[in-house]
């Protein structure tokens, strides 16, 4: 069979550019016939779907330099209760032909889709997943989805709610009705409730009302070839019934006898597993709470001066360029720069920031955050869509919607299990009917949490008795939940300081790293250097640095800058160089007041004829202590030295302590000299220094620590350290601010504050570890009970495990996911429990040299 | 007159279906022979193994119809 697809290509812009797209997609096997067209920049391939796909035309195309244009849509999709599900909605999209890569999310119930637009509809893809049974939606954004997805969640509570408080009290009768005659209960409940005409009556209306969405929705998927939980759940409850409903009418049947009802089995395996889905809605409304509380932040009005008036106005005629007003107490309605008024907002929830943050004309502000004391006018540069709220919201859904590896695995585990656990319930059922019960059948035998003997069991009774226990304890229908659950709540508490992890894979990966690069300038230091000494030889201090200052005045250098912000503070008047001339590595060659003035390094000293003579040793102390110093020649002899450092932010040595208590290698990565940078390293009490590193070369670097057999997370300047931080196994970008969507890197902190990469790897580890606890408390129970349910005790025993007690054992797993997922709602990240009201205390100043080099 | 072609997943179906009723007979046939007497119990049992059959071959069988309806 042929099929055709027009794949929309980018990066093309001459005749060659066609013929390379045409060979690179003709040499794939499968690939019948390429036409690429230039004009319309598409090429359309007539291929063999089962030798070829579109990922494999796309990297076809990526591998010789051009790309393909895709488009993403995320959907709403209701109705999926298990990882069975999620595999089903993946497998109807990834069918879908267009589609590039799919992602569905229990937790969220959201499917990402990468699509080649123009190729297939979002309408198609809408048809292809309620084809499977469930309900789709394009996922809306902005208020308009708070509004929606929260009263969709709030149904979906609402609807289990109702389901179990209707069970509840016709299961609690049901119970009490069978064990009537037993111990006490035979004084206060009335005896008819015993009955089985009566026990029927009180069974059905619950199996077929608050029970009837497994059956529907297990025929439904039936139908179209695909099976979920609801299956398992369906064959349990209608089993128990029906041989409830057999040993009513027809006694002697052989299953159990008269004694022997199991609408209590009916009844309470309907119940454990509303139960089960009450908890699971309830979790999923609580796991994207993170999400919620973001969204909720986006103001709705905003109050903009127009023809010299305020008029309030909704948030979405905002435009760029608006002047806002602000008052007190009130919501700053979209990102801006202040340009009148003085205030302090509280940004918190934005940047995790615990104090308010004083705005004065020319500060930033951010939309979300609210304005505490002060009126201001600010103007808008960034509204809708491009806002830093709305790119943070954005950021945290697609790590969200994203998978860790780990969950990939249990999804497929998940998948598999339905038909290994009905393929176990048959050989089950085989085993006893034809081997087990004549070997060791008692009439002693007895249901687990049952009153009663199953005296009058046949070996049919028997064996399907068994199978059914099997089919119920076997259900994993916590894994589905396991691992997205914790990921939403882990990634969600993350953005409440400022964290963005930008899928769940830097989760993963950033729990397990070994070693944590940081670049020096601008991360481990402030990035502002400052003159820290002036060594005169010959001239007076204030002078030898008022011509040093002059010389550096038309310099754009750091260095140069630093030299001339010490002049200004000494109130030096500095006046114009008569020439000035920047030597590209060495330093500056000026001449001011009619005098020769060279200011820079050893080289340009040398390059000149100027001897150092005895400010090289000087000079090797200073650069000892971690300094960069410049030396000053005027008129051809020796002046004297300045020494520049960049200083360590406040929370550096911190920071670095404490990676190290938490057993991972701390290393710098910097273009300085070995000298300078192994003194920052030795006072940082750092394990590995990778100095004199030319940026290109960053990304070598932790290329060659990963060889080592290390996991590596850089930490950096979002922009000027990018092939580094994309190397890395996770690219921390740092102080971000307000436009964390351009910072390359996994993992992007919004402040300037390195304890968030202290913070960033608890929380990835406090994640894992609730994914592995998750994981854990969904398999072990099923695990652990399914020799159990296939009666390896009963030789010994005599007992069965009961469908009832299958479903306790269900529920739990369900339970236990659901409390141990909660407990991430009070987590705060070690380091800022310890660091939470204030700075870490006082640190001093350290020097670090300024960037070496001109 | 031509027929209209049928869907892959009834087909799929009523293949899966075929399949669980001959796996359902086998049952009856190994039971009667291994001495079940009960007819009850032997038709509860070959319905709860045409059911578990049906219930395993059906996303095993109606996919791959559909895949192959799909190529052709």
């Amino acid at each position: 069979m042929t099929s055709r697809v027009t794949l929309p290509i980018e990066g093309m812009s001459c005749a060659s550019c066609v013929a390379n797209v045409e060979g690179a997609l003709r040499a794939l096997p499968g690939v019948r016939a390429v036409r690429v067209s230039l004009a319309t920049e598409h090429a359309t391939v007539d291929y063999d779907p089962a030798s070829v796909d579109l990922s494999a035309m796309r990297r076809a195309v990526e591998e010789i330099g051009y790309g393909l244009r895709t488009a993403t849509v995320h959907l709403r999709v209701t109705g999926m209760s298990c990882a069975s599900c999620v595999e089903n909605v993946r497998g109807a999209l990834a069918r879908l032909p267009g589609v590039l890569a799919v992602s569905v999310n229990l937790a969220t119930e959201t499917a990402r889709v990468d699509y080649l637009p123009g190729t297939v509809q979002v309408r198609e893809m809408l048809a292809a997943v309620r084809e499977v049974g469930y309900g789709a939606e394009e996922k809306l954004e902005g208020a308009a989805a708070v509004d929606r997805e929260q009263e969709a969640r709030r149904r979906e509570i609402r609807r289990q709610r109702l389901n179990l408080l209707v069970a509840t009290p016709l299961a609690l009768l049901v119970m009490l009705g069978t064990f009537q005659p037993y111990g006490v209960l035979s004084r206060i409940v009335p005896a008819f409730l015993h009955a089985k005409p009566v026990l029927f009556l009180l069974t059905t209306p619950l199996v077929a009302g608050p029970g009837a969405q497994f059956f529907a929705h297990s025929f439904a998927g039936l139908r179209r070839g695909v099976t979920d939980m609801n299956l398992l759940y369906a064959t349990g409850i209608g089993a128990a019934y029906l041989i409830a409903v057999v040993n009513t009418f027809w006694p002697q049947a052989g299953f159990g006898g008269p004694q022997a009802t199991f609408y209590e089995a009916a009844a309470l395996l309907t119940w454990f597993i509303l139960l089960g889905r009450y908890l699971e809605a309830v979790t999923r409304g609580r796991a994207s709470e993170a999400i919620r509380r973001l969204m909720r932040l986006q103001p709705r009005r905003a109050r903009v001066v127009r023809d010299g008036r305020e008029v309030e106005v909704s948030v979405e005629e905002v435009e760029v360029g608006d002047v806002l007003v602000v008052r007190p107490g009130e919501q700053i309605p979209v990102d801006g720069v202040v340009l009148d008024g003085y205030s302090a907002v509280d940004q918190s929830m934005i940047t995790g920031e615990s104090l308010p943050v004083e705005k004065q004309p020319g500060d930033e502000v951010i939309g979300g955050t609210l304005n505490r004391t002060g009126s201001f006018t600010f103007r808008a540069t960034r509204v809708g869509r491009d806002t830093a709220l709305a790119q943070i919201i954005r950021l945290v859904e697609e790590a969200q919607t994203s998978k860790a590896p780990i969950q990939k695995l249990a999804d497929v585990v998940a998948g598999r299990f339905i038909f290994w656990v009905h393929v176990l319930a048959l050989a089950t059922f085989a085993f006893w009917y034809f081997v087990g019960y004549d070997l060791w059948f008692s009439p002693l035998t007895r249901l687990m949490l049952t009153p009663y003997a199953l005296s009058g069991a046949s070996a049919v009774g028997f064996a399907v008795l068994v199978s059914i226990a099997v089919l119920v304890i076997s259900c994993p229908c916590a894994v589905g939940l396991a691992t997205p659950a914790a990921m939403m709540a882990g990634t969600g508490k993350a953005a409440e300081f400022g964290i963005l992890f930008k899928g769940a894979d830097a989760v993963e990966n950033l729990s397990k790293v070994q070693v944590v690069v940081f670049d020096k300038t601008g991360t481990l230091t402030a990035g502002v250097p400052s003159v820290t000494d002036v060594v005169a030889a010959g001239l007076p201090e204030d002078e030898l640095l008022r011509l040093a200052a002059a010389a550096e005045s038309r310099s754009e250098h750091p260095l140069g800058e630093a030299v001339v912000r010490a002049a200004r503070q000494r109130s030096l008047a500095l006046p114009d160089p008569d020439e000035f001339q920047a030597v590209p590595g060495r330093g500056v060659v000026a001449a001011v007041e009619g005098r020769q003035v060279l200011l820079g390094n050893r080289l340009l000293l040398a390059e000149r004829g100027v001897p150092v003579g005895e400010l090289a040793g000087r000079a090797e102390e200073l650069e000892a202590q971690g300094k960069t110093a410049m030396f000053v020649a005027v008129d051809g002899r020796p002046a004297g030295l300045l020494a520049v450092a960049d200083t360590l932010r406040e929370t550096t040595p911190v920071a670095v302590r404490e990676l190290q208590r938490m057993g991972i290698r701390v290393a710098m990565l910097t273009g300085d000299n070995r000298r300078t940078a192994r003194a920052i390293a030795r006072q940082l009490g750092m394990d590995e220094v990778l100095a004199e590193v030319l940026p290109a070369d960053k990304a070598a670097e932790i290329a060659r620590l990963q060889s080592q057999g290390f996991r590596v997370a850089m930490v950096g300047d979002g922009i000027n350290d990018a092939p580094a931080l994309a190397r890395a196994d996770v690219g921390i970008a740092m102080g971000a601010g307000t436009d964390v969507a351009k910072e390359t890197g996994h993992v992007v902190l919004v402040k300037d504050d390195l304890l968030d990469v202290v913070a960033a790897v608890q929380i990835a580890r406090a994640t894992m570890g609730l994914v592995r606890q998750n994981l854990f408390w969904a398999f072990a129970y099923n695990t652990a009970a399914i020799p159990l349910a296939f009666g390896i005790l009963y030789p010994v025993l005599r007992q069965i495990v009961s469908p009832e007690l299958a479903a306790v054992l269900m529920a739990t797993s369900s339970l236990s996911v659901t409390l141990n997922t909660q407990r991430m709602r009070g987590y705060v990240p070690p380091v800022r429990r310890r660091y939470r009201t204030a700075a870490p205390a006082p640190l001093p100043a350290t020097p670090t040299p300024a960037p070496a080099g001109r | 007159m031509q027929n209209a072609p049928r869907d892959p997943s009834t087909t799929g179906a009523a293949v899966s279906v075929g399949l669980s009723l001959l796996a359902a007979l086998a049952f009856m046939g190994l039971a009667t022979l291994t001495g079940e007497t009960s007819w009850a119990g032997r038709l509860v049992g070959a319905v709860w193994v045409f059911l578990l059959t049906a219930i395993i071959l059906m996303p095993v069988i109606v996919p791959r119809v559909r895949a192959r309806a799909g190529r052709r």
